[in-house]
């Protein structure tokens, strides 16, 4: 379990990096995958609910430092993302839930609070349609990175050796 | 006491750690323009755009053979433009000097190259190659061939941050090339739009919108967008123009940054008129 805890950290970076150089490559229409959101679902759901909180502010705040967002701003809706998908890491079906498709629908519901979260906080004004904030802004992208996220089920080992 | 709020703790903890982390993102919203907040972002993005130019550079190297023949064909298009302009140069500056006009038409321009770029709906920003040594300042104007792109939001030593115009922090005077009429212009997390402009005034689609004159951020007429439509709010007495920027924020590559910063002079002068 340590060990898990000190590879959600490390892999943040590189990941980091791959989502601000080539993550931009395969944008459709302005929409990007969210890497770290992938991370972090996993994360929470493999290491229970109250890491999964901990670790999207951990998340939130290195992203926001390194760039250069609204400081705080990711900070909050990553908190809250984790926290959403520490709910799925009961001990009995974590292993279930990653490998089977119910592993993107939890993506694309915390990519989906993060999203509208992160835009409530950056865009919202009395002239905001929220119905089409909540599609371009939180449905689009959530449902990309839901996406993308089918490798973590396709290469989760059938059976866990922990 | 000790157990029952070791009790509560037992209970509620996840709840507990969430509500405190919660409260203390929502502080960092609010020191968001504190000086000693702004000098750890330079320099935690100053560390991390090292390794981010490493891939960026292998990216880059891919793609400049195709992007070497675009630049030819752009190069000789611009070769003929030149000419052209060149024409019109000489007249401008002889009826400049014919008038006593000064020549402010000169500034001077820093080439950099895009190592990452941080794209979401809302918060758009790209990192450059280049800082405070090469003379980047917060608030010069970033352009490309294309035209604007942004404006430099934060520099270390060796690489800056530039928000783009789809980042709903940055807000801009533009004018309509055609009709001159100025407005202000800012990303909403789908389109730019330039907003309260009485329905009155004389905006089409298909008009090419530049900055205008009236900026103190950025005095120069740099293209930014055509305007695409106009959305016809029913109530009240004022539309919103939406507009396409002319610049592919995603694909840029290389950029230049335009080493002219907001006039402290003009801006000097106006709070004194206000003040008065």
């Amino acid at each position: 379990m340590r060990l898990q805890y000190i590879l959600s950290i490390i892999l943040f970076f590189p990941l980091l990096v791959i989502q601000t150089t080539i993550v931009p490559l395969i944008s459709i229409n302005g929409i990007t995958p969210d890497l770290i959101m992938i991370l972090l679902v996993f994360y929470a759901m493999k290491c229970g609910q109250m890491y999964g909180t901990v670790l999207g502010f951990f998340y939130g705040f290195l992203f926001d430092l390194i760039t250069g967002t609204l400081f705080g701003s990711t900070m909050l809706a990553k908190t809250l993302a984790g926290f959403i998908a520490g709910y799925f890491s009961n001990e009995n079906k974590v292993d279930n839930y990653l490998k089977s498709y119910s592993f993107l629908l939890i993506v694309l519901l915390c990519s989906v609070v993060d999203l509208v979260i992160g835009a409530f906080f950056t865009t919202i004004d009395l002239n905001t349609n929220f119905i089409l904030l909540f599609f371009n802004q939180g449905m689009l992208p959530g449902i990309y990175t839901a996406v993308l996220s089918i490798f973590i089920v396709i290469f989760y080992p059938k059976r866990s050796i922990s | 006491m000790s157990r029952i709020f070791s009790s509560i703790w037992e209970n509620f903890k996840e709840y507990i750690v969430l509500v405190a982390l919660l409260i203390i993102s929502l502080i960092a919203l609010s020191l968001n323009q504190k000086p000693a907040v702004k000098k750890v972002k330079s320099l935690a993005f100053g560390s991390f755009a090292a390794f981010t130019s490493v891939i960026s550079d292998v990216i880059n190297v891919a793609n400049v053979k195709s992007e070497n023949i675009k630049l030819r064909k752009l190069n000789a298009e611009l070769m003929l433009k030149v000419s052209e302009l060149r024409q019109y140069g000489i007249e401008n500056s002889e009826l400049k000097s014919l008038l006593g006009l000064k020549d402010t038409t000169q500034y001077p321009l820093i080439p950099a190259s895009v190592i990452s770029k941080s794209i979401s709906k809302y918060q758009n920003t790209i990192t450059l190659n280049i800082g405070s040594k090469n003379g980047v300042e917060a608030g010069m104007p970033v352009i490309n061939d294309f035209g604007m792109v942004g404006i430099v939001a934060t520099t270390s030593n060796d690489f800056s941050i530039v928000k783009t115009l789809e980042n709903v922090e940055l807000k801009l005077t533009v004018k309509d090339e055609r009709s001159r009429i100025d407005g202000i212009m800012k990303w909403n997390g789908s389109n730019l739009i330039i907003v309260d402009v009485p329905k009155t005034y004389d905006v089409e689609p298909g008009d090419r919108i530049i900055t205008s004159d009236l900026s103190t951020i950025v005095a120069v007429p740099l293209p930014v967008g055509v305007v695409v439509g106009l959305s016809k709010i029913e109530t009240g007495i004022f539309n919103e123009v939406k507009v396409k920027p002319f610049v592919d924020f995603i694909r840029t590559e290389h950029v230049f940054v335009l080493r002219i910063i907001e006039n402290k002079e003009i801006q000097g002068l106006e709070l004194n008129f206000y003040n008065h």
